[in-house]
């Protein structure tokens, strides 16, 4: 009698799964076909391609070093900004990242509990203060002037650069590149770096030839999970680019509060599709070429 | 010496990582309101903080945001988790994982847009000038949740021998029961783990709430946004040291549970090592 | 014959435990040497410091003559099959072999010839762009055997190779193994617990046990003369007796005297005497020397094991001709059936079958903790 037959087994669990359907349906997927509809109509709801079209067309004037004006293509400068910001901040998480996971990957058992704590206390820590206290740092009147004061060098001007841009999304965003990275190394066999010495390798060819490529996957989703969240920043930029250096998240952010909705939908639309053509060829890739000695 | 290269650069690293939480500490109980210059120790800015009703209230709005947030998004992820691991389409099954992954893969601010659309949306529909408040906040917190807990529960799951519930069934258990006294607690690490996530992030989250937050009703992250956007105080540092004791203790907490489950396989562990090593 | 590599009065201990204790041996040219022991006992640890990847704390390895502690691996002309064959997971099959030529800048046709040449040997030609991953244990060990020859190394080491295999497989791989060892003319040292395994397929085998070697010498020797009662009783079966030598070729033990072919032991020493089961004649009452019970009989397909209680020593028989369960039987021993060895630590600890499971886990436990 208590036996069920597999269908209804299979009901309990649609059961147990509807709640979750429906909240996903609802609150996932429509909310993404709103950013879509919002981005092609006006504000009367009719369809229109204003709002992406003005994206790709908007022009404005600034102002050279020079003193001469150049007319630019506003949003697509913000965007290529954005794009190049957050590459270099990328780079720079991946190159300090790195060889950080690997030295606490092979450090004692204690020391990589350790290590990976003092990682995560500023990760958990609320990333409006992380940012925030680095503007008082880099201030002009900060306590970074006041030290290099103290060594004998003038004051630097570093709030309201890009560099105190690329320096906060680094800060920000590190732990997101050292924690997949190092989660794949501790798990990597001991095993596999012995046989690759017994087959005449020294270390920098163990590192090149084995560790570097095993640990592709860790590589990867560092960087999209360091990469995606500084592409669409927009604190970051307002504490340290004092403002100056608008990113499109700061674009996206400045519409919504203006009310601009469909405006501000068309570039969230925008950026999603870029994202997510990114991460589709990264998954291609990553299936084929990554732990894939299949050539078929 | 090449060891000594490479734990001066790890220091390095960590300086980089702890340097402006050690300055917010020391200047926190600094007495003026210089932020480079530390004058004379003192408690001023802390008091100042608790006489502070917006931001103690917004510490109240957080807590609740984020337990409500944090039960419903367990309670539902839970059951999903047990849903999708008894699925037998594939289709489905892999539907329902890419869907998963979308609030975690998508930067926030797009997952709040397109929340904050949706609302204002239906808002509009029912004729309500201002359609975001708290509701709309748990909603958007109770969706960026739910992933988190589904993904620590679902390994679990999977590691469930699944003649265990048949066993228990066949023992004379029901199949409720079998779930209850079976499966559950298998799943409970999991569950706990993912409850905890889903709190902390809740908690942290300022993005989402940005966007989805009504006039009405403001958490930490967001008065400190505006806190942040105006003058700059040290009552703020004075917070900050605040949240980051509190976080420091929790995942000291955190380690000092892990390690004492570790150290009960500890011996196992010990002694399988000790095999293998011949 | 060459010696080609020399351990001499090595000791290694870890976290304070001494693993190997002042160990020293010689392997030659050409020889298929088998390191055999219980989970414990040091081979693994004489493996690796072959290897380049253990250095020993006392003593020193000699390699064609010099001295190579402090060597690394990859420095060493010695190459490991692993255990769990330790292949790359992110390399397919061909590059899984090619690894070690890649790493000496090979040209492309040298690796295409010697790579082809490794996979036909192991008989794994139109596998060279499979996933390492997709291949059985078997295809695995093949691929792991072709990786560590291909750069030609003198010494080839071999860490409990076909443990993951099933029994049949192994069997084949055990054939198959000793057929590329005469093949290829590189010296072979394999480590194992498995004593059949070492029998069949080694030159020489060194038994070991708790960081010290026991025995060393070719399978006939070490099953037919074991040098202690722990060497008797870890290869093959043996019922080891207290007796006490008479005098040169006279034994007495279970109250009878028999005549032996061993001498050279003092007048009435104790001594440890081993009688194979196999050794064991059932006789009528008329011609026997001792009598005993039957108390247990396992049919085995060739044989039969049947366990004799014999003035309260339970001895093990293994016969082909049938007795029931609670026949008294008459044995009798020939001098060529019966071992004379002195006496040892181990004396008393191993080689009676009144308890039989319980002696399985005394064994175990040598093996477990015999670092200790």
């Amino acid at each position: 009698m208590m036996k069920k037959s597999p269908k209804q087994k299979l009901g309990r669990g649609n059961a147990a799964l509807a709640p979750y359907s429906l909240w996903a349906l609802l609150f996932i997927i429509v909310p993404m076909a709103f950013v879509a509809y919002y981005a092609f109509t006006d504000n009367n709801f009719n369809f229109t391609t204003e709002n992406i079209t003005r994206f790709f067309t908007a022009v404005s004037n600034v102002r050279n070093e020079d003193g001469s004006i150049k007319e630019v293509h506003t949003y697509l400068l913000i965007f290529r900004r954005s794009l190049k910001l957050a590459i270099i901040s990328t780079i720079v998480c991946l190159v300090v990242g790195y060889p950080l996971a690997y030295r606490i990957a092979r450090a004692s058992k204690r020391a990589q509990q350790t290590m990976m704590t003092l990682i995560m206390i500023p990760m958990w820590m609320n990333f409006l203060i992380r940012t925030y206290a680095w503007m008082t740092i880099l201030q002009d009147s900060g306590v970074f002037n006041n030290l290099i004061a103290k060594l004998g060098m003038g004051p630097v001007r570093i709030i309201g650069t890009e560099t105190a841009v690329i320096i906060g999304m680094v800060y920000d965003y590190l732990p997101y590149m050292v924690l997949p990275i190092y989660s794949i190394m501790v798990k990597m066999d001991d095993k596999l770096i012995e046989a690759a010495r017994d087959l005449g390798c020294g270390s920098l060819s163990i590192l090149r030839r084995v560790i570097f490529p095993l640990s592709l996957p860790g590589v990867i989703s560092g960087i999209t999970m360091v990469l995606i969240p500084s592409i669409s920043t927009f604190y970051i930029s307002q504490k340290l680019g004092n403002g100056k250096f608008f990113l499109i998240g700061d674009a996206i952010e400045g519409q919504y509060v203006a009310n601009n909705l469909h405006f501000a939908a068309a570039m969230a639309f925008i950026l999603m599709v870029i994202l997510l053509v990114f991460m589709a060829l990264v998954k291609y890739y990553s299936s084929r070429y990554v732990n894939g000695g299949d050539a078929k | 010496m090449k060891k000594v290269i490479s734990n001066i650069l790890t220091a390095l690293v960590y300086i980089f990582l702890f340097a402006p939480i050690v300055i917010l500490l020391i200047f926190s109980f600094n007495e003026s309101k210089s932020l480079s210059v530390f004058s004379n120790f003192s408690f001023r800015w802390y008091r100042e903080l608790l006489k502070d009703r917006h931001t103690l209230e917004a510490v109240r709005n957080t807590l609740l945001l984020a337990a409500s947030a944090t039960v419903i998004s367990t309670i539902m992820g839970t059951a999903a988790a047990w849903g999708i691991d008894r699925l037998r389409s594939r289709w489905y099954r892999g539907f329902m994982n890419t869907v998963t992954d979308i609030p975690m893969t998508n930067p926030d601010i797009i997952t709040g847009i397109s929340l904050m659309l949706m609302f204002v949306f239906v808002g509009r529909i029912f004729g309500a000038r201002n359609s975001l408040n708290f509701w709309t906040m748990l909603i958007a917190h109770v969706t960026f949740c739910l992933p988190y807990v589904i993904l620590q529960v679902l390994p679990k799951l999977q590691q469930i021998d699944k003649a265990l519930p048949e066993a228990a069934m066949d023992l004379g258990c029901t199949q409720v029961g079998a779930f209850f006294k079976v499966e559950l607690p298998e799943m409970m690490p999991g569950i706990v783990t993912g409850a905890i996530m889903a709190f902390t992030i809740s908690m942290d989250d300022f993005v989402i709430s940005y966007f989805t937050s009504g006039t009405g009703f403001e958490t930490l992250p967001i008065r400190i946004y505006s806190m942040t956007k105006k003058t700059v105080t040290p009552k703020m540092y004075a917070l900050a040291t605040i949240i980051f004791f509190v976080t420091l203790s929790l995942l000291l907490i955190n380690n000092f549970i892990d390690d004492k489950s570790t150290r009960k396989g500890g011996k196992k562990a010990k002694k399988a090592k000790k095999a293998k090593k011949d | 014959m060459k010696k080609l590599i020399e351990l001499n009065n090595i000791s290694k201990s870890f976290d304070g435990e001494k693993v190997l204790d002042d160990i020293s041996l010689y392997i030659c040219e050409d020889e298929f040497i088998t390191l055999l022991g219980p989970s414990g006992c040091g081979k693994t640890t004489t493996l690796r410091m072959i290897g380049g990847f253990e250095q020993p704390d006392e003593g020193d390895v000699i390699f064609e003559g010099k001295r190579i502690n402090h060597v690394p691996a990859n420095k060493r002309n010695v190459n490991t099959v692993f255990q769990k064959y330790a292949l790359f997971p992110h390399l397919n099959v061909y590059e899984n072999v090619a690894f070690p030529l890649r790493q000496r800048k090979c040209s492309k046709k040298e690796i295409d010839e010697k790579v082809h040449q490794m996979l036909n040997m192991v008989m794994l030609n139109g596998f060279e762009n499979r996933r390492v991953t997709n291949l059985s244990g078997g295809q695995q060990q093949r691929v792991a055997i072709a990786r560590a020859l291909v750069g030609h190394p003198k010494v080839l080491l071999l860490d409990e190779p076909l443990g993951a295999l099933d029994l049949k497989l192994r069997k084949d791989m055990q054939v198959e193994l000793k057929k590329i060892q005469k093949t290829t003319g590189i010296t072979f040292i394999f480590v194992t617990h498995d004593q059949e395994e070492a029998l069949s397929m080694s030159d020489t085998i060194v038994v070991m046990n708790e960081g010290k070697i026991q025995q060393i010498g070719t399978p006939t020797d070490i099953y037919n003369e074991p040098k202690n009662a722990f060497v008797a009783d870890f290869i093959g079966e043996s019922n080891i007796l207290d007796g006490v030598m008479l005098e040169d070729y006279k034994v007495r033990f279970a109250g009878h005297v028999f005549e032996c072919l061993d001498a050279g032991f003092g007048k009435n020493e104790p001594v440890d005497v081993v009688v194979r089961p196999e050794d064991v004649d059932i006789v009528p009452a008329d011609q026997a020397e001792l009598y005993g019970d039957v108390t247990s009989v396992t049919f085995l397909g060739v044989h039969y094991e049947i366990i004799v209680d014999i003035c309260g020593f339970k001895w093990m028989i293994q016969t082909t001709d049938f007795v029931a369960e609670g026949e008294r039987i008459g044995i009798k021993l020939d001098p060529d059936a019966i071992h004379i060895m002195k006496k040892s630590k181990y004396s008393g600890m191993f080689g009676d079958y009144s308890t039989f499971s319980d002696e399985m886990d005394e064994l175990s436990n040598a093996g477990g903790e015999g670092e200790v």
